[in-house]
Protein backbone atom coordinates (compact mmCIF):
# COMPACT_ATOMS: atom_id res chain seq x y z
CA UNK A 1 0.00 0.00 0.00
CA UNK A 2 3.09 2.63 0.90
CA UNK A 3 4.32 1.63 -2.49
CA UNK A 4 1.65 2.45 -4.62
CA UNK A 5 0.86 5.63 -2.79
CA UNK A 6 4.39 6.47 -2.95
CA UNK A 7 4.73 5.28 -6.60
CA UNK A 8 1.95 4.75 -9.37
CA UNK A 9 -1.00 6.95 -6.73
CA UNK A 10 1.23 9.69 -7.16
CA UNK A 11 1.90 9.77 -10.71
CA UNK A 12 -2.16 8.88 -11.50
CA UNK A 13 -3.19 12.20 -9.31
CA UNK A 14 -0.51 14.02 -10.64
CA UNK A 15 -1.27 12.97 -14.24
CA UNK A 16 -5.29 14.00 -13.86
CA UNK A 17 -3.97 17.04 -11.78
CA UNK A 18 -2.08 18.37 -15.01
CA UNK A 19 -4.20 17.19 -18.06
CA UNK A 20 -7.43 18.35 -15.92
CA UNK A 21 -5.81 21.98 -15.32
CA UNK A 22 -4.42 22.47 -19.17
CA UNK A 23 -7.66 21.20 -20.12
CA UNK A 24 -10.23 23.50 -17.80
CA UNK A 25 -7.92 26.31 -18.87
CA UNK A 26 -7.75 25.37 -22.52
CA UNK A 27 -11.59 25.15 -22.44
CA UNK A 28 -11.92 28.64 -21.02
CA UNK A 29 -9.37 30.30 -23.36
CA UNK A 30 -11.04 29.29 -26.47
CA UNK A 31 -14.34 30.54 -25.40
CA UNK A 32 -15.38 32.90 -27.95
CA UNK A 33 -15.71 36.49 -26.50
CA UNK A 34 -17.70 39.12 -28.13
CA UNK A 35 -15.61 41.90 -30.37
CA UNK A 36 -14.31 45.01 -28.63
CA UNK A 37 -16.54 47.86 -30.75
CA UNK A 38 -15.64 50.51 -28.90
CA UNK A 39 -12.80 53.29 -29.90
CA UNK A 40 -9.35 52.09 -27.81
CA UNK A 41 -8.00 54.67 -25.44
CA UNK A 42 -5.71 52.94 -23.53
CA UNK A 43 -3.20 49.89 -23.35
CA UNK A 44 -5.08 46.72 -22.84
CA UNK A 45 -1.19 45.07 -21.51
CA UNK A 46 -1.00 47.61 -18.90
CA UNK A 47 -4.79 47.22 -17.82
CA UNK A 48 -4.03 43.42 -17.67
CA UNK A 49 -1.26 43.47 -15.49
CA UNK A 50 -2.63 46.48 -13.65
CA UNK A 51 -5.84 43.89 -12.76
CA UNK A 52 -3.96 40.80 -12.14
CA UNK A 53 -1.42 42.44 -9.47
CA UNK A 54 -3.93 45.70 -8.28
CA UNK A 55 -6.22 42.94 -6.85
CA UNK A 56 -4.41 41.52 -4.54
CA UNK A 57 -4.87 44.91 -2.35
CA UNK A 58 -8.35 45.07 -0.99
CA UNK A 59 -10.25 47.66 -2.42
CA UNK A 60 -11.76 50.23 0.25
CA UNK A 61 -15.71 49.32 0.08
CA UNK A 62 -14.45 45.67 0.96
CA UNK A 63 -12.08 46.85 4.38
CA UNK A 64 -15.49 48.37 5.32
CA UNK A 65 -17.75 46.00 4.58
CA UNK A 66 -16.45 42.93 4.10
CA UNK A 67 -13.42 42.72 6.81
CA UNK A 68 -13.62 39.58 8.41
CA UNK A 69 -13.82 37.43 5.35
CA UNK A 70 -11.35 39.84 3.81
CA UNK A 71 -8.45 39.54 7.27
CA UNK A 72 -9.42 35.70 7.10
CA UNK A 73 -8.56 35.32 3.38
CA UNK A 74 -5.41 36.97 3.21
CA UNK A 75 -4.60 34.56 6.65
CA UNK A 76 -5.46 31.24 4.97
CA UNK A 77 -3.71 32.33 1.32
CA UNK A 78 -1.11 33.85 2.34
CA UNK A 79 -0.48 30.85 4.95
CA UNK A 80 -1.03 28.11 2.58
CA UNK A 81 0.89 29.40 -0.20
CA UNK A 82 4.00 30.10 2.11
CA UNK A 83 3.76 26.28 3.27
CA UNK A 84 3.70 25.22 -0.14
CA UNK A 85 6.19 26.69 -1.15
CA UNK A 86 8.72 27.39 0.93
CA UNK A 87 7.96 24.61 4.22
CA UNK A 88 11.15 22.52 4.10
CA UNK A 89 10.10 19.22 3.53
CA UNK A 90 8.04 20.54 0.62
CA UNK A 91 10.80 22.62 -0.98
CA UNK A 92 13.27 19.11 -0.72
CA UNK A 93 10.56 16.91 -2.16
CA UNK A 94 9.98 19.13 -5.31
CA UNK A 95 14.27 19.42 -5.27
CA UNK A 96 14.18 15.40 -4.96
CA UNK A 97 11.74 14.51 -7.23
CA UNK A 98 11.29 17.25 -10.13
CA UNK A 99 13.39 20.43 -9.98
CA UNK A 100 17.15 18.92 -9.72
CA UNK A 101 17.41 22.57 -6.92
CA UNK A 102 15.93 23.89 -4.20
CA UNK A 103 15.84 27.24 -2.33
CA UNK A 104 15.83 28.38 1.14
CA UNK A 105 13.08 27.29 3.01
CA UNK A 106 11.05 28.72 5.84
CA UNK A 107 12.80 28.66 9.44
CA UNK A 108 10.77 27.03 11.77
CA UNK A 109 9.22 29.84 13.25
CA UNK A 110 7.98 31.16 10.19
CA UNK A 111 6.70 28.03 9.25
CA UNK A 112 4.42 27.49 12.87
CA UNK A 113 3.19 30.92 11.99
CA UNK A 114 2.14 30.37 8.48
CA UNK A 115 0.53 27.15 9.22
CA UNK A 116 -1.18 28.96 12.21
CA UNK A 117 -2.35 31.46 9.83
CA UNK A 118 -3.77 29.34 7.77
CA UNK A 119 -5.44 26.92 9.64
CA UNK A 120 -7.14 29.73 11.48
CA UNK A 121 -8.07 31.15 8.00
CA UNK A 122 -9.20 28.04 7.02
CA UNK A 123 -11.54 27.08 9.86
CA UNK A 124 -13.10 30.29 10.18
CA UNK A 125 -13.92 30.69 6.33
CA UNK A 126 -15.33 27.67 6.88
CA UNK A 127 -17.05 28.61 9.95
CA UNK A 128 -18.66 31.71 8.32
CA UNK A 129 -19.38 29.29 5.43
CA UNK A 130 -21.82 27.65 6.96
CA UNK A 131 -23.33 29.78 9.82
CA UNK A 132 -24.11 33.15 7.50
CA UNK A 133 -27.56 32.17 5.43
CA UNK A 134 -25.97 33.52 2.47
CA UNK A 135 -23.39 31.89 1.88
CA UNK A 136 -24.72 28.12 3.01
CA UNK A 137 -27.62 28.97 0.55
CA UNK A 138 -24.95 29.64 -2.13
CA UNK A 139 -22.18 27.06 -1.18
CA UNK A 140 -22.33 23.82 -3.02
CA UNK A 141 -21.25 20.33 -2.49
CA UNK A 142 -17.93 21.27 -4.34
CA UNK A 143 -17.11 24.13 -1.90
CA UNK A 144 -17.76 21.98 1.12
CA UNK A 145 -15.73 18.79 -0.58
CA UNK A 146 -13.20 21.79 -2.13
CA UNK A 147 -12.91 23.06 1.29
CA UNK A 148 -12.91 19.83 3.36
CA UNK A 149 -10.42 18.22 1.93
CA UNK A 150 -8.32 21.00 1.98
CA UNK A 151 -8.16 20.87 5.60
CA UNK A 152 -7.56 17.42 5.66
CA UNK A 153 -4.52 17.31 3.50
CA UNK A 154 -3.47 20.37 5.92
CA UNK A 155 -4.06 18.61 8.57
CA UNK A 156 -2.08 15.47 7.71
CA UNK A 157 0.92 17.35 6.50
CA UNK A 158 0.88 19.11 10.56
CA UNK A 159 0.71 15.13 11.74
CA UNK A 160 4.07 14.33 9.49
CA UNK A 161 5.77 17.51 10.54
CA UNK A 162 8.79 16.12 12.29
CA UNK A 163 8.60 12.86 9.18
CA UNK A 164 9.12 10.87 12.39
CA UNK A 165 6.99 8.11 10.73
CA UNK A 166 7.01 6.44 7.56
CA UNK A 167 3.08 6.21 7.73
CA UNK A 168 2.29 9.99 8.58
CA UNK A 169 4.16 10.88 5.88
CA UNK A 170 2.21 8.76 3.67
CA UNK A 171 -0.66 9.47 4.79
CA UNK A 172 -0.52 13.12 4.01
CA UNK A 173 0.90 12.34 0.73
CA UNK A 174 -2.38 10.07 -0.19
CA UNK A 175 -4.62 13.10 0.88
CA UNK A 176 -2.37 15.13 -1.44
CA UNK A 177 -3.11 12.62 -4.29
CA UNK A 178 -6.89 12.85 -3.38
CA UNK A 179 -6.73 16.58 -3.42
CA UNK A 180 -5.03 16.91 -6.66
CA UNK A 181 -7.22 14.01 -8.34
CA UNK A 182 -10.04 16.92 -7.26
CA UNK A 183 -8.40 19.80 -7.85
CA UNK A 184 -9.18 20.14 -11.84
CA UNK A 185 -13.50 19.39 -11.34
CA UNK A 186 -13.63 21.82 -8.81
CA UNK A 187 -13.72 25.42 -7.42
CA UNK A 188 -9.61 24.87 -6.16
CA UNK A 189 -9.23 25.78 -10.14
CA UNK A 190 -9.69 29.39 -9.08
CA UNK A 191 -5.80 29.14 -8.56
CA UNK A 192 -5.28 29.49 -11.77
CA UNK A 193 -8.41 31.30 -12.98
CA UNK A 194 -8.33 33.75 -11.07
CA UNK A 195 -5.54 35.32 -13.60
CA UNK A 196 -7.50 34.36 -16.37
CA UNK A 197 -10.48 36.22 -15.02
CA UNK A 198 -8.35 39.26 -13.80
CA UNK A 199 -6.39 39.66 -17.06
CA UNK A 200 -9.71 39.18 -19.01
CA UNK A 201 -11.03 41.90 -17.34
CA UNK A 202 -7.83 44.31 -16.93
CA UNK A 203 -7.49 44.29 -20.78
CA UNK A 204 -11.22 45.35 -21.54
CA UNK A 205 -10.90 47.93 -19.17
CA UNK A 206 -7.26 48.53 -19.88
CA UNK A 207 -8.49 49.44 -23.86
CA UNK A 208 -11.40 51.58 -23.11
CA UNK A 209 -9.18 53.48 -20.80
CA UNK A 210 -10.17 52.96 -17.41
CA UNK B 1 -10.84 64.01 31.61
CA UNK B 2 -14.19 62.57 31.35
CA UNK B 3 -15.32 60.07 34.21
CA UNK B 4 -15.85 56.34 33.21
CA UNK B 5 -19.37 55.06 33.09
CA UNK B 6 -20.45 52.14 34.90
CA UNK B 7 -19.92 49.97 32.31
CA UNK B 8 -17.09 51.07 31.79
CA UNK B 9 -15.41 50.53 34.77
CA UNK B 10 -17.38 47.07 35.56
CA UNK B 11 -15.09 45.96 31.97
CA UNK B 12 -12.24 47.73 33.34
CA UNK B 13 -13.12 45.77 36.68
CA UNK B 14 -12.94 42.66 35.18
CA UNK B 15 -9.99 42.84 32.56
CA UNK B 16 -8.31 43.63 35.76
CA UNK B 17 -9.89 40.66 37.59
CA UNK B 18 -8.95 38.42 34.27
CA UNK B 19 -5.34 39.39 34.46
CA UNK B 20 -4.49 39.08 38.18
CA UNK B 21 -6.60 35.62 37.97
CA UNK B 22 -4.14 34.36 35.29
CA UNK B 23 -0.97 35.62 36.41
CA UNK B 24 -1.67 34.60 39.79
CA UNK B 25 -2.49 30.81 39.04
CA UNK B 26 1.17 30.43 37.29
CA UNK B 27 2.99 32.30 40.30
CA UNK B 28 1.63 30.14 42.73
CA UNK B 29 3.65 26.88 42.45
CA UNK B 30 6.72 28.83 42.29
CA UNK B 31 5.80 29.64 45.67
CA UNK B 32 5.05 26.49 46.76
CA UNK B 33 8.48 25.25 45.08
CA UNK B 34 10.32 28.42 47.13
CA UNK B 35 8.81 27.48 50.03
CA UNK B 36 9.61 23.61 50.12
CA UNK B 37 13.21 24.28 48.93
CA UNK B 38 13.41 26.74 52.19
CA UNK B 39 12.22 23.97 54.39
CA UNK B 40 14.30 21.33 52.96
CA UNK B 41 17.63 22.84 53.65
CA UNK B 42 16.06 23.92 56.74
CA UNK B 43 15.77 20.77 58.22
CA UNK B 44 18.82 19.33 56.58
CA UNK B 45 21.25 17.60 59.03
CA UNK B 46 24.71 18.02 59.01
CA UNK B 47 26.52 15.00 57.04
CA UNK B 48 30.05 13.50 57.83
CA UNK B 49 29.92 11.40 54.97
CA UNK B 50 31.43 13.66 52.04
CA UNK B 51 30.44 11.05 49.80
CA UNK B 52 27.03 10.70 50.22
CA UNK B 53 26.89 14.58 51.05
CA UNK B 54 28.16 15.00 47.09
CA UNK B 55 25.66 12.23 45.94
CA UNK B 56 23.01 14.14 47.56
CA UNK B 57 23.84 17.60 45.90
CA UNK B 58 24.02 15.47 42.38
CA UNK B 59 20.57 13.90 43.29
CA UNK B 60 19.44 17.46 44.18
CA UNK B 61 20.38 18.76 40.62
CA UNK B 62 23.31 20.68 41.37
CA UNK B 63 25.34 21.47 38.37
CA UNK B 64 29.07 20.76 37.36
CA UNK B 65 31.38 21.39 34.57
CA UNK B 66 30.43 20.16 31.11
CA UNK B 67 32.20 20.92 27.89
CA UNK B 68 28.81 20.93 26.26
CA UNK B 69 26.55 23.77 25.74
CA UNK B 70 23.13 24.15 26.45
CA UNK B 71 20.68 25.10 29.55
CA UNK B 72 21.14 22.93 32.11
CA UNK B 73 23.66 20.76 30.45
CA UNK B 74 25.72 20.17 33.52
CA UNK B 75 23.04 18.92 35.74
CA UNK B 76 23.38 14.94 36.24
CA UNK B 77 20.01 14.47 37.98
CA UNK B 78 17.25 16.56 37.47
CA UNK B 79 15.44 15.74 40.62
CA UNK B 80 12.50 17.64 39.95
CA UNK B 81 11.73 15.80 37.23
CA UNK B 82 10.94 12.30 39.11
CA UNK B 83 8.12 14.76 41.15
CA UNK B 84 6.94 15.66 38.18
CA UNK B 85 6.61 12.06 36.89
CA UNK B 86 4.99 10.84 40.21
CA UNK B 87 2.58 13.85 39.80
CA UNK B 88 1.92 12.95 36.12
CA UNK B 89 1.66 9.70 36.75
CA UNK B 90 0.35 9.01 40.37
CA UNK B 91 -2.14 12.35 40.53
CA UNK B 92 -3.01 13.83 37.31
CA UNK B 93 -4.31 10.55 35.27
CA UNK B 94 -5.58 8.83 38.12
CA UNK B 95 -7.71 11.88 39.70
CA UNK B 96 -8.45 13.65 36.40
CA UNK B 97 -10.15 10.45 35.29
CA UNK B 98 -12.18 10.44 38.50
CA UNK B 99 -13.17 13.31 38.11
CA UNK B 100 -13.90 13.45 34.62
CA UNK B 101 -16.13 10.50 35.10
CA UNK B 102 -17.22 11.92 38.12
CA UNK B 103 -18.67 14.80 35.89
CA UNK B 104 -20.75 12.54 33.08
CA UNK B 105 -21.68 10.31 36.03
CA UNK B 106 -23.60 13.05 37.53
CA UNK B 107 -24.86 14.44 33.98
CA UNK B 108 -26.20 11.25 33.17
CA UNK B 109 -28.10 10.48 36.79
CA UNK B 110 -29.67 13.98 36.26
CA UNK B 111 -30.98 13.36 33.32
CA UNK B 112 -32.70 10.44 34.43
CA UNK B 113 -34.47 11.90 37.30
CA UNK B 114 -34.82 15.27 35.61
CA UNK B 115 -34.87 14.43 32.05
CA UNK B 116 -34.32 17.66 29.83
CA UNK B 117 -35.72 21.23 30.51
CA UNK B 118 -38.96 21.16 28.36
CA UNK B 119 -40.44 24.44 27.10
CA UNK B 120 -43.62 24.43 29.00
CA UNK B 121 -46.06 25.79 26.46
CA UNK B 122 -43.95 24.57 23.63
CA UNK B 123 -42.51 26.28 20.25
CA UNK B 124 -44.65 29.41 19.33
CA UNK B 125 -43.22 29.54 15.74
CA UNK B 126 -42.08 33.19 16.48
CA UNK B 127 -37.72 33.67 16.59
CA UNK B 128 -36.00 36.33 18.32
CA UNK B 129 -32.15 37.18 17.16
CA UNK B 130 -29.75 35.47 20.02
CA UNK B 131 -26.46 35.69 18.18
CA UNK B 132 -25.32 37.32 15.23
CA UNK B 133 -23.26 35.53 12.96
CA UNK B 134 -19.86 36.55 14.37
CA UNK B 135 -20.94 35.70 17.51
CA UNK B 136 -21.34 32.16 16.40
CA UNK B 137 -18.42 31.90 14.09
CA UNK B 138 -16.10 32.66 17.04
CA UNK B 139 -18.05 30.60 19.44
CA UNK B 140 -17.46 27.24 17.47
CA UNK B 141 -13.74 28.09 16.13
CA UNK B 142 -12.73 28.07 19.67
CA UNK B 143 -15.21 24.82 20.43
CA UNK B 144 -13.87 23.16 17.51
CA UNK B 145 -10.03 23.65 18.93
CA UNK B 146 -11.07 22.95 22.46
CA UNK B 147 -12.14 19.55 21.24
CA UNK B 148 -8.93 18.55 18.98
CA UNK B 149 -7.12 19.62 21.57
CA UNK B 150 -8.91 18.23 24.39
CA UNK B 151 -8.83 14.78 22.16
CA UNK B 152 -5.18 15.07 21.44
CA UNK B 153 -4.07 15.93 24.92
CA UNK B 154 -6.11 13.11 26.48
CA UNK B 155 -4.81 10.87 23.78
CA UNK B 156 -0.89 11.68 25.13
CA UNK B 157 -1.94 11.21 28.91
CA UNK B 158 -4.12 8.39 28.46
CA UNK B 159 -3.27 6.58 25.47
CA UNK B 160 -0.67 4.22 26.31
CA UNK B 161 -3.76 2.67 29.01
CA UNK B 162 -6.68 2.45 26.22
CA UNK B 163 -4.96 2.69 23.18
CA UNK B 164 -2.43 0.20 23.78
CA UNK B 165 -4.29 -2.69 23.73
CA UNK B 166 -6.33 -1.43 20.95
CA UNK B 167 -3.36 -0.32 18.45
CA UNK B 168 -0.22 -1.98 20.12
CA UNK B 169 2.55 -0.43 20.68
CA UNK B 170 3.80 1.01 17.29
CA UNK B 171 0.26 1.95 16.61
CA UNK B 172 0.02 3.70 19.48
CA UNK B 173 3.30 5.48 18.97
CA UNK B 174 2.42 6.65 15.74
CA UNK B 175 -0.93 8.08 16.63
CA UNK B 176 1.07 9.77 19.83
CA UNK B 177 3.55 11.62 17.51
CA UNK B 178 0.67 12.54 15.22
CA UNK B 179 -1.73 14.15 18.45
CA UNK B 180 1.51 15.69 19.84
CA UNK B 181 2.07 17.39 16.33
CA UNK B 182 -1.38 18.29 16.01
CA UNK B 183 -1.44 19.69 19.58
CA UNK B 184 1.38 22.10 19.70
CA UNK B 185 0.33 23.29 16.12
CA UNK B 186 -3.65 23.69 17.31
CA UNK B 187 -2.43 25.62 20.46
CA UNK B 188 -1.46 29.23 19.57
CA UNK B 189 -4.34 29.08 17.88
CA UNK B 190 -7.02 28.28 20.45
CA UNK B 191 -5.07 30.89 22.48
CA UNK B 192 -6.45 33.99 19.50
CA UNK B 193 -9.71 31.59 19.68
CA UNK B 194 -10.28 32.50 23.32
CA UNK B 195 -9.32 36.23 23.12
CA UNK B 196 -11.71 36.91 20.01
CA UNK B 197 -14.43 34.87 22.43
CA UNK B 198 -13.79 37.02 25.51
CA UNK B 199 -13.98 39.89 23.59
CA UNK B 200 -16.88 39.29 21.74
CA UNK B 201 -18.95 37.79 24.85
CA UNK B 202 -17.74 39.60 27.87
CA UNK B 203 -20.04 42.64 27.81
CA UNK B 204 -22.93 40.62 28.28
CA UNK B 205 -21.06 38.40 30.93
CA UNK B 206 -20.50 40.69 33.87
CA UNK B 207 -22.66 40.74 36.90
CA UNK B 208 -25.53 42.04 36.80
CA UNK B 209 -28.70 42.98 39.32
CA UNK B 210 -30.54 39.73 39.55
CA UNK B 211 -27.94 36.88 39.24
CA UNK B 212 -28.00 36.10 43.02
CA UNK B 213 -31.49 35.49 42.88
CA UNK B 214 -31.28 33.36 39.83
CA UNK B 215 -28.54 31.36 41.94
CA UNK B 216 -30.86 31.05 44.78
CA UNK B 217 -33.72 29.43 42.87
CA UNK B 218 -31.49 27.23 41.34
CA UNK B 219 -31.38 28.32 37.76
CA UNK B 220 -34.65 27.14 37.54
CA UNK B 221 -33.36 23.31 37.22
CA UNK B 222 -35.84 22.47 40.26
CA UNK B 223 -38.84 23.61 39.35
CA UNK B 224 -39.48 27.13 40.16
CA UNK B 225 -38.78 30.03 37.59
CA UNK B 226 -35.67 31.88 37.56
CA UNK B 227 -35.47 35.09 35.91
CA UNK B 228 -32.60 36.54 33.52
CA UNK B 229 -30.75 38.75 31.55
CA UNK B 230 -29.34 37.63 27.90
CA UNK B 231 -27.00 35.31 29.85
CA UNK B 232 -28.17 33.45 33.39
CA UNK B 233 -25.46 33.26 36.23
CA UNK B 234 -24.80 30.59 35.57
CA UNK B 235 -23.48 30.87 32.11
CA UNK B 236 -21.84 33.81 33.42
CA UNK B 237 -19.83 31.45 35.64
CA UNK B 238 -18.90 29.67 32.50
CA UNK B 239 -17.92 31.96 30.63
CA UNK B 240 -15.35 33.55 33.22
CA UNK B 241 -14.34 29.82 33.80
CA UNK B 242 -13.21 29.86 30.15
CA UNK B 243 -11.52 33.12 30.81
CA UNK B 244 -9.07 31.49 33.77
CA UNK B 245 -9.13 28.22 32.76
CA UNK B 246 -8.80 28.83 29.15
CA UNK B 247 -5.50 31.63 29.69
CA UNK B 248 -4.04 29.33 32.49
CA UNK B 249 -4.19 26.76 30.10
CA UNK B 250 -3.15 28.49 26.82
CA UNK B 251 -0.46 30.60 28.61
CA UNK B 252 1.45 27.52 30.09
CA UNK B 253 0.72 25.41 26.66
CA UNK B 254 2.58 28.39 24.44
CA UNK B 255 5.42 27.91 27.34
CA UNK B 256 5.75 24.78 26.30
CA UNK B 257 5.75 24.74 23.05
CA UNK B 258 8.17 27.29 22.05
CA UNK B 259 11.50 25.94 23.91
CA UNK B 260 13.07 29.32 22.06
CA UNK B 261 11.81 31.06 25.14
CA UNK B 262 14.73 29.96 26.81
CA UNK B 263 12.78 28.22 30.01
CA UNK B 264 14.60 25.36 32.20
CA UNK B 265 13.29 22.53 32.80
CA UNK B 266 11.65 23.05 36.43
CA UNK B 267 9.47 26.02 35.02
CA UNK B 268 8.46 23.54 32.06
CA UNK B 269 7.18 20.71 34.71
CA UNK B 270 5.63 23.80 36.50
CA UNK B 271 4.24 24.89 33.14
CA UNK B 272 2.61 20.80 32.12
CA UNK B 273 1.16 21.21 35.99
CA UNK B 274 -0.39 23.91 35.24
CA UNK B 275 -1.67 23.47 31.80
CA UNK B 276 -2.56 19.74 32.65
CA UNK B 277 -4.90 20.08 35.31
CA UNK B 278 -6.37 23.49 34.21
CA UNK B 279 -7.47 21.01 31.21
CA UNK B 280 -8.53 18.18 32.99
CA UNK B 281 -11.01 20.72 34.80
CA UNK B 282 -11.36 22.44 31.63
CA UNK B 283 -12.82 19.53 29.81
CA UNK B 284 -14.61 18.42 32.95
CA UNK B 285 -17.07 21.48 33.25
CA UNK B 286 -17.58 21.55 29.35
CA UNK B 287 -19.57 18.55 29.49
CA UNK B 288 -22.17 20.49 31.84
CA UNK B 289 -22.17 23.31 29.10
CA UNK B 290 -22.03 20.62 26.29
CA UNK B 291 -25.28 18.72 28.30
CA UNK B 292 -27.21 22.23 28.98
CA UNK B 293 -26.75 23.64 25.39
CA UNK B 294 -28.00 20.29 23.71
CA UNK B 295 -29.98 17.72 25.40
CA UNK B 296 -30.35 19.39 28.78
CA UNK B 297 -32.25 22.13 27.76
CA UNK B 298 -35.00 22.05 24.83
CA UNK B 299 -34.45 24.85 22.54
CA UNK B 300 -31.17 26.10 23.57
CA UNK B 301 -29.11 25.09 20.69
CA UNK B 302 -30.76 26.86 17.91
CA UNK B 303 -29.31 29.89 19.16
CA UNK B 304 -25.44 28.78 18.58
CA UNK B 305 -26.64 26.81 15.18
CA UNK B 306 -29.16 29.02 13.36
CA UNK B 307 -28.65 32.28 15.49
CA UNK B 308 -32.28 32.50 16.54
CA UNK B 309 -34.71 31.13 19.72
CA UNK B 310 -38.24 30.43 19.68
CA UNK B 311 -40.13 33.73 22.06
CA UNK B 312 -40.95 30.90 24.27
CA UNK B 313 -37.55 30.01 25.26
CA UNK B 314 -36.56 33.10 25.58
CA UNK B 315 -39.18 33.95 27.83
CA UNK B 316 -39.00 30.76 29.60
CA UNK B 317 -34.81 31.11 30.47
CA UNK B 318 -34.06 34.71 29.42
CA UNK B 319 -37.30 37.35 30.28
CA UNK B 320 -35.55 40.05 31.56
CA UNK B 321 -33.64 40.26 27.64
CA UNK B 322 -36.52 39.73 26.04
CA UNK B 323 -37.54 43.33 25.93
CA UNK B 324 -34.22 44.26 25.13
CA UNK B 325 -34.65 42.87 22.12
CA UNK B 326 -37.41 44.77 21.02
CA UNK B 327 -40.28 43.87 18.47
CA UNK B 328 -38.41 40.90 17.07
CA UNK B 329 -40.69 38.43 16.80
CA UNK B 330 -42.37 40.36 13.36
CA UNK B 331 -38.89 39.45 11.85
CA UNK B 332 -39.54 35.64 10.19
CA UNK B 333 -38.10 35.40 6.91
CA UNK B 334 -35.24 32.75 7.45
CA UNK B 335 -32.53 34.69 5.16
CA UNK B 336 -32.78 37.66 7.45
CA UNK B 337 -34.12 37.21 10.63
CA UNK B 338 -30.06 35.82 11.64
CA UNK B 339 -28.38 38.03 9.44
CA UNK B 340 -29.12 41.24 11.92
CA UNK B 341 -27.22 42.33 15.08
CA UNK B 342 -28.54 40.20 17.97
CA UNK B 343 -29.41 42.58 20.23
CA UNK B 344 -27.09 44.58 22.82
CA UNK B 345 -24.44 43.74 20.83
Amino acid sequence: MTEFIQGPLWTIATTIFLIGVVWRITTIMSCKVSGELSRTRGTAGVGSIKAIFGRFVPRKETISSGRFQMITGYMFHLGLFALLFFAAPHVEFLKQRYLGFGWTPMPRWAFVIAAELAFAGLILLWLRRIMHPVTRLLSTLDDQLASGLTFVAMFTGCLALFESYTQLRVLHLFTVELLLIYFPFSNLMHAFTFIISRGSTGTRAGRRGV
Amino acid sequence: MTRLSAHAKGLLFAGILLIVSTLSIPVAPYLWLSFSNDTATATETQEQNPRATFWRSVRRGSSGYTAVPGQEAGVVIHGNGLNWREYRVKILAPYGSYLMAGVLIIIAMYYAMRGPINLESGYSGQSITRFSVYQRVIHWFTAILFWLLSLSGLILLYGRYVLIPLLGSKGFAITAAACKEAHNLFGPIFLLALVLLIATFIRDNLYRKGDIDWLKKGGGMFGTHASADKFNFGEKVWFWLVCILGLSVSVSGVLLDFSILGLNRTAMEIAHVIHSAAAIIFISISFGHIYLGTVGTQGTLDGMTKGSVDANWAKHHHDRWVPETGNQEAIQHPLTSNMREAPGD
